[in-house]
Parts: structure tokens; sequence; C-alpha cells
């Protein structure tokens, strides 16, 4: 399977109790910012991203949201870019997922188009294309666009870069959002006609049925772990593969995980229950409820049945008090030793057919030094587990970058190694 | 969502090309008074009642906010095209220069209706409508929209805990139905901030003056989301219009003080 090392990138400082007080998207007071930290806050992502591509990591990946004090990347091509370039420079063959730019979200469609065309030139065709719709209050509240509208405006987006990537000749654009006389961007995608695309979700049967269809790979993005959600979504995925002609590649599906790693458990427990309590706490626990569902974001059905269903499965509404014994208990968090980690995400990757796994090995204020010692230690013990779980059904992974070329372009150094 | 009396009936028109089948709630005796409802939607409270006593009342129902039909809001794309429906409804209503109340979203519809076809209406009144933009008394929408549910109440009502204003918020009694109409409703905001969002200014104010109906603009003083320095706004724009600002009221005009807006809009329309 493959293993990519996914980072949010939150300010790692925040005062105590800052979830009583505040949310941490949309109106999160910059007040509480010192610069100082701020740069510390975004350097460190950036290292501990490299430390994983030299780790043995097969891929990085990173995301967008503005405003939010939990993820400060309000442009994630920036922070993949400066990566992919260090790779290549180190001859690191890795993986760059932008999982990604908000297709629903965004005001300029082309832009994406031409940031992502980017990247996968100077990675010499390694990216993988996320194509999110965006969360509502990014969406909606940060980005201020008519919430009823933001599905319309993510397929009509996604049109729009899947053709500005791959028609040869400059062409005319005359959408309900965009108007464009001549598309005709320049660097395309060294993979044509596109990089591999991850559609992230929560799993509703719309984007579910969307993904299969169009022979995307989806990656169920939750903060609820495999063990309170997963069931659903992923047994309603290959279902609906089934019914739908597709076959079980595992590599259709990815996940996202939180994970910790220390020599033991105790000193696991030790090391990180106040980092990810902090960054449960004051993170996604501190994002208002009716931020995520804007009215007009969700069909009338839809939420309905999250109305419904509240209270019953995830831990979005108790994440702002969740103790680190809920947090573990629950799997919304894997902490411990190299061999407790390894022995439950390989429980739940086979039950649920998950071919990409991204984890999250930064949360919250973890400082650099700590979050460097987990993300060695899951390179060196648990990475070597996980990679060979699909190996004897022998699948192709076309929702991999097929990188052309060597790395090392950059400084010419020798090539590195092969996808 | 719509509640109802017994003798409100439902009549659908088909308009625009036959994509929309408009939901026209239709009640009473009389000359025609058109009513362009608020945000949440359609609720058919005590005061229209009394409007029907004298008025036969239309209340087109906005696209997608029908139970049962909500994807029709797909089918208007722009504020824009939203007026032509409503235009076209009138005439196939076989409507003659009605009287038109607009209340809140449903006021920046009906004055943006009268000031594009300067003849669709005979009188207008417009309760606290949106539809105009002020940078020192912004119109805190958003937070309204997307903020805690049980805040809702403060920014439209002068006194939330009325009986009144619970009544006009009031949840289904069996428990069962609450999850729909509670999706209802956050459907139905969906659908009208659409045009709305996130700042309901679509020029308005440069198009006021071509206004040429007799105009009352009624506002309650403590209105907490389109704050009343915007009565005189809609009134030094549209010529020979009347300005009644009520005390101790909010956004909800006919539900914070019934007796005194009753008084001047039954008024206005008799005169």
């Amino acid at each position: 399977m493959k293993v990519s090392l996914f980072e949010q990138v939150p300010y790692r400082f925040l005062p105590e109790g800052f979830e009583r007080l505040h949310s941490s998207v949309v109106t999160a007071p910059y007040q509480l910012v010192e610069p100082g930290r701020m740069t510390e806050s975004l350097v460190s992502a950036y290292a501990e991203l490299l430390h994983g591509a030299r780790a043995g990591f097969d891929g990085i990946c990173v995301t967008e949201h503005s405003q939010s004090s939990y993820d400060i990347s309000p442009n994630p091509t920036l922070l993949a870019s400066a990566v992919a370039c260090a790779a290549q420079a180190e001859g690191l063959d890795v993986a760059i997922t932008v999982l990604g730019r908000s297709l629903g979200k965004t005001r300029e469609p082309l832009k994406i188009a031409e940031e992502y065309a980017l990247l996968d030139c100077i990675s010499g065709g390694r990216l993988i294309a996320g194509f999110p719709v965006g969360l509502s209050y990014d969406a909606n509240l940060n980005a201020s666009l008519p919430a009823v509208e933001t599905r319309e405006r993510y397929r009509e987006h996604r049109e729009l870069i899947l053709k500005a990537w791959s028609e040869p000749r400059p062409f005319p654009w005359n959408g309900r959002f965009e108007k464009y006389g001549q598309v005709n961007i320049w660097p395309r995608p060294i993979q044509q006609p596109h990089p591999p695309i991850w559609i992230p979700g929560i799993g509703s049967p719309g984007t579910l049925r969307d993904i299969l269809q169009r022979d995307y790979s989806f990656v169920y993005l939750s903060w609820d772990g495999p063990k309170l959600t997963g069931r659903q979504v992923f047994d309603r995925y290959w279902e609906l593969a089934e019914e739908m002609g597709r076959d079980r590649n595992p590599y259709r599906l990815g996940f996202v995980q939180v994970v910790a790693v220390s020599e033991t458990d105790e000193r696991a427990e030790k090391e990180f229950a106040k980092h990810l309590q902090a960054h449960y706490w004051s993170g996604p626990g501190a994002i208002p409820r009716t931020a995520m569902a804007v009215p007009g974001y969700a069909e009338p059905a839809a939420i309905e049945g999250m109305l419904r269903s509240a209270g019953h499965g995830g831990m979005l509404a108790r994440l702002r008090t969740a103790t680190y014994r809920e947090l573990v208990d629950s799997q919304v968090a894997i902490v411990g030793s190299p061999a407790t980690v390894a022995d439950q995400i390989e429980a739940f990757v086979r039950e649920f057919r998950i071919g990409n796994l991204m984890v999250m090995l930064q949360n919250g204020s973890m400082p650099r030094d700590l979050t460097e010692k987990s993300i060695s230690l899951f390179g060196e013990e648990v990475l070597p587990r996980l990679r060979p779980i699909w190996d004897e059904e022998g699948w192709t992974n076309q929702w991999w970058p097929r990188a052309q070329g060597t790395t090392g372009a950059v400084t010419g150094a020798a090539a590195g190694r092969q996808a | 969502m719509t509640t109802g009396s017994a003798d409100v009936r439902d009549e659908t028109v088909e308009v625009w090309d036959s994509r929309l089948r408009l939901h026209v709630k239709i009640a009473g005796d009389g000359p025609p008074l058109l009513y362009f409802h608020p945000l949440m939607g359609l609720s058919w409270s005590p005061w229209l009642d009394q409007l029907a006593q004298r008025y036969t009342v239309y209340a087109p129902e906005h696209p997608g906010t029908s139970p049962g039909d909500p994807q029709a809001i797909r089918e208007v794309q722009t504020f824009w095209e939203l007026l032509l429906v409503y235009e076209e409804a009138i005439r196939k209503l076989g409507l003659e220069r009605p009287a038109a109340i607009g209340q809140s979203f449903g006021g920046m519809v009906a004055a943006d209706l009268a000031a594009s076809f300067p003849r669709v209406f005979s009188r207008l009144v417009l309760l606290s409508p949106a539809g105009l933009w002020r940078d020192d008394a912004p119109i805190p929408l958003m937070e309204m929209v997307a903020g805690p549910p049980e805040e809702l109440p403060t920014y439209v009502f002068a006194h939330p805990e009325s009986e009144a204003a619970r009544a006009a918020l009031a949840l289904p009694a069996d428990p069962e139905q609450i999850p729909k109409a509670i999706a209802q409703t956050i459907w139905n905001t969906g659908c009208t901030t659409k045009f709305a969002w996130p700042i309901a200014d679509h020029g308005l104010d440069r198009r006021l003056h071509r206004i040429q109906v007799p105009t009352l603009i009624v506002w309650g003083r403590e209105d907490a989301l389109v704050p009343v320095a915007y009565a005189k706004e809609f009134g030094s724009r549209i010529a020979g219009s009347q300005v009644e600002v009520i005390d101790d009221c909010g956004h909800a005009v006919p539900v914070d003080q019934p007796e005194r807006s009753w008084t001047a809009i039954s008024g206005f329309l008799a005169g």
C-alpha cells in the first residue's frame, strides 16, 4: 500500500482555554498570534514534511483552509511547491499530494489548473491532484459564496481544469460562473491527460457515485478515525463499487488517520496526550457546528438525516472536551509504540480495503522535535509492516503518479528511486 | 414552512418556459394583494388572515422553498431572473396592478420589482426591507444565518421571549416531524440567501428612484438585523413615500407590534 505523511498547519502556541472563548475558524482572533511563533509554526510544517520524505514516506499531503487557526494553509500549493523543490534537490522520490485546492470555494479555478500543473512539472510528474469541494465555512463564510451554489461551482471548475490541462489548442469557456476568451495555460501537467485525481469527502452517496463513475480515488476525510463512522462509509463505497461494476482495487480508497508513535505505549501517552487533547479541543472541536453546513450547503434530505442521526456515531460534537483516553479508545487517534500503532492500522486497513493511507503525525501544539521523532519511528518501524499489505493481491495502482525522468533535476544530483 | 388557516389554498403557476411551477398560497376576498415572504420562507401568520378579510392575498413561495420541490432553486440563477419569474407569475395569475407587501428579503424583491417594472403594482408596502448597504450600519445576515440557532430570535424580535415570537418560530408538536420542519427552514434560508449572500445589495439604491407608486416604509426602531437607519435610505430615494418607524419593535414588525403595524398598513392600503 501507499503511505503518505499528511500535515495540517496549526498555530502551535494557542493559549490554554482558547476553545472556551473562541472559534478556530472564520473569526479566530489574530491578536493572539506572536509573529515569530507564526514563522516557527509554518516553517516547522515544511521541515517535518521534508523529514517525512527523507524517512521513506511514499508521499506528502497538504490541504487548504482559510481564516483558520488549526490549518494556516490558505494556499497549499505554496507549501507543496517548497517541499517538491527540496525533494527534487535531494533526489527523493516522493508523491506531492495537494488534497487540495477547494474547487467549490475558488473564484479563480484556472489558477488551480496552473498551480497544479506547475507542481507536476517541478516534481517530475509526481503530483496527485486533490479535488475537494471545500468545507462550508471556508466556501460559504470565508469566501462568502452562496452555499446553494457550492457544488455547481465545483462541477464547473473541475470540468474547466481538466479541459485546460489536456486541450491542445486555446479554447473559449462560456460557463455559468466563469467566462474566458482563450484558455491556454502554461505549464501543463507532465502526466497527461491529468495527474491521478483523489476526491476527499465525508462519504455522501452522491459524491461516492460520482467518484466511481469517473474512476477517481476516494479519500475519506474525517476526524472520527476508522471505528466510529468508518464502517458505514467504507461499506457503502464498496457496495456502490460493486453495483457500478468497479473492481475491489484497494487503491480506489484512501483514509486519513491521526497517529503518534513513541518507543513505548506509556511513553507515547506521556509525550502526546496533552498535545492531542489541545489539537482536538482548540482545532476541530472549536469549529461551530453551524459553520460546517451553512444553509444551502446540504440538501433538505441530508439535513434531515443529520438531525435524526445527531449524537450517534461521530465524535465531532464532543471533540471540544474529549479526553485522551476517549480519543485513543475510539481510535480517533492511534497512539503508542510502533507495534501497537502498526497492529491497529493494519487491522482496519485490511478490513476496509484501504490502499492509500495518510497519517497525520503533527497535531496541535506538538513541537517539531517530538513530531520528527514520531515521523522517524513511523518510517523505520511501522511503514515496513504496512507497505506490503496488498502486494499478494497484485493490483495495479493507477491512482499513483506516473513519474517521468529522474529526481535531482534541481541540483543535477543522481537519479532517485522510480515510483 | 407553511402552516395554515383552513381557507388558504395552494395554486401553482407554470412559468419560466415551463421550468418552474411556482406555488402561490391564496386566501381571502377583495382586491388583489401580493405578499413576498422573508428569508426563512412563507409562514401563514395571523396578520395575513387579517389582510385576507379585506383583500385576496397572493403569497408566492420563493423557488425551492415549497416542500417536495427543493431543486426548483436551481432553475433561477440570478436575482434578475428571480424578478423576471415573479413578473411573469403576476401576469399569469391575471393580476392587474395589485398592491404589494414585501417583508425583509421579500421587501427587497418587492422594491426591485417596483423599480424594474414601474407599472406592475398599484401600491407598495415595505416592511424592514433588505437591499441596501451602509458601512456604518452593517446587516449581520451571515452572523444570523450561520450562527447558533438559539441566537436567531434575538436578531428577529424585540422580545424573543414573547408569546407571539415563540409562536412565530414554533416547531411541530409531533417530535417525529421536527427534523423535517427544521431541515425545510434551513433549506428555505439557503434558497433565499442565494440572492442575498453575503451582502444583499444588487444595486437597488441606483434603481429605487424608478418607483412611481405610493409607497409605505415600515420599520421597527429596535431592528437588530436591518438597522432602522435604512428606513430613511429607502424613504429618501422613493419620491413621495411615507416612513413609519414603530417603537419597541424589532425586525419582524407584524409579530412584535401587530396592532400598530396593522393600523399603519391597513390605513395606507385603504387610502
